[in-house]
C-alpha cells in the first residue's frame, strides 16, 4: 500500500534546485498549485519502524534542501495523504493561506535556544516542601532573567519571539532575517550563562513556530 | 550516558532535556534535534483522509520512547487500515 507523503510547501521559483530522492529513496515529486509548490513522494505505508530514524533524517534532508534556498512550510513526518488526488484537493483548498505565510516569512529563518538548570549543579533541596518550592521558584526566576538578558542583547535582530515554558526551563524561538544566523549565534554567545544554568542554541530551521494557526492546523474538508 | 540522566529523562520528559542528552556542544545539531523538528514542528494534518501522529510530543520523551511510541502508533494504524475507510 502506498501513500502520498508531503515534505514541505514553498513559493514556486524556477531557479530552485530540488532534491531527487526522499524517504526510502522514493522519487521526490512536485505538485504545483498556482504559485504554491508542494514536495511529496509516493511511499510504502505504513513505515517500517526499524528505519524510522533514517526516514526522519531523509525527510529532514528533503525539507532542508529547499529551505537552504528559500522559505518553506514544513509538514510533519508521518502526515500522509491517501493519494495524489487528496493532496491536490488539499493544496487547492489551502493555497492562499500557505502563500500568505510564505510571503510573510520569505526573508526569515527560525533560530532557537533553550535555557535549563545545569545538569548536576543543584541537587533538589528535599529538606522540606517549602525549601524545594523556593529552590524551584529561584531557578525559574534565574532562567527568566537569563532569557530576558539574551532577548535584550538580540534587540532588533529578533523580529518576533515565542517563549515556551517546559517543565524545568524555557525554549525560545526567534524569527531572524535570513543571512543573520551567525550574528544571532555570536550575540547569544556574548551573553554569559550563569553557573547554575545551561544553554543550547540551534538553527536555522524553517519558521514553523511562526506559522499562522490556520496553516499550522488546517481543517480538512470532511475530516473527522 | 549516566544512570542519573536516564532517570531524569524518564521522569521529566521535556524537549530540551532530550536534546541536551544527545548534543554535547551549544550549537550542535543532533539526531534528536532533527527528530524533534520533523515530528513536532510544521503543519499538522487532521482528518480521515490523513494519518497523522503529529501533535503528540513523542520525541520529547527520548529516542527509545519515540521508537516505541511510533511502533505502537503504527500498529494501531495497521489495524485501522485493515478495518478499511469509515
Amino acid at each position: 500500500m502506498s501513500r502520498a507523503l508531503v515534505y514541505c510547501g514553498f513559493q514556486h521559483a524556477t531557479q530552485l534546485s530540488l532534491p531527487a530522492a526522499g524517504v526510502k529513496a522514493a522519487p521526490v515529486r512536485v505538485l504545483g498549485q498556482g504559485e504554491l509548490s508542494l514536495l511529496w513522494s509516493d511511499v510504502e505505508w505504513p513505515f517500517d519502524p526499524a528505519r524510522m530514524q533514517r526516514s526522519a533524517v531523509e525527510f529532514h534532508g528533503v525539507v532542508h534542501h529547499v529551505f537552504n534556498q528559500a522559505a518553506v512550510i514544513p509538514f510533519r513526518l508521518l502526515s500522509v495523504f491517501e493519494d495524489e488526488a487528496a493532496l491536490k484537493a488539499f493544496a487547492a483548498e489551502h493555497r492562499e493561506r500557505f502563500l500568505e505565510d510564505l510571503d510573510r516569512l520569505k526573508h526569515f529563518v527560525q533560530m532557537e535556544f533553550v535555557v535549563y538548570p545545569a545538569p548536576g549543579r543543584a541537587q533538589p533541596d528535599s529538606s522540606s516542601g517549602k525549601a524545594y518550592l523556593e529552590q524551584k521558584a529561584g531557578m525559574t526566576r534565574a532562567i527568566e532573567q537569563h532569557v530576558g538578558n539574551v532577548r535584550d542583547a538580540l534587540g532588533e535582530l529578533s523580529r518576533q519571539v515565542v517563549v515556551r515554558e517546559a517543565k524545568s526551563g524555557h525554549r525560545v524561538f526567534v524569527l531572524v532575517e535570513r543571512g543573520k544566523e551567525e550574528i544571532f549565534r555570536e550575540t547569544v554567545k556574548s551573553v554569559g550563562v550563569p553557573e547554575t544554568l545551561s544553554r543550547r542554541t540551534s538553527g536555522p530551521w524553517p519558521a514553523a513556530e511562526f506559522l499562522s494557526e490556520r496553516v499550522k492546523m488546517p481543517q480538512i474538508a470532511g475530516a473527522k | 550516558m549516566g544512570r542519573g540522566r536516564r532517570t531524569r529523562l524518564s521522569l521529566m520528559p521535556t524537549d530540551f532535556e532530550s536534546v541536551e542528552l544527545i548534543g554535547g556542544g551549544e550549537e550542535e545539531v543532533s539526531l534528536l534535534d532533527i527528530l524533534d523538528h520533523v515530528l513536532n514542528a510544521g503543519v499538522v494534518i487532521h482528518g480521515s483522509l490523513v494519518i497523522s501522529l503529529a501533535g503528540v510530543d513523542l520525541v520529547y520523551v527520548g529516542l527509545n520512547v519515540v521508537l516505541t511510541s511510533v511502533e505502537t502508533a503504527l500498529r494501531s494504524l495497521q489495524v485501522e487500515e485493515k478495518r478499511g475507510p469509515k
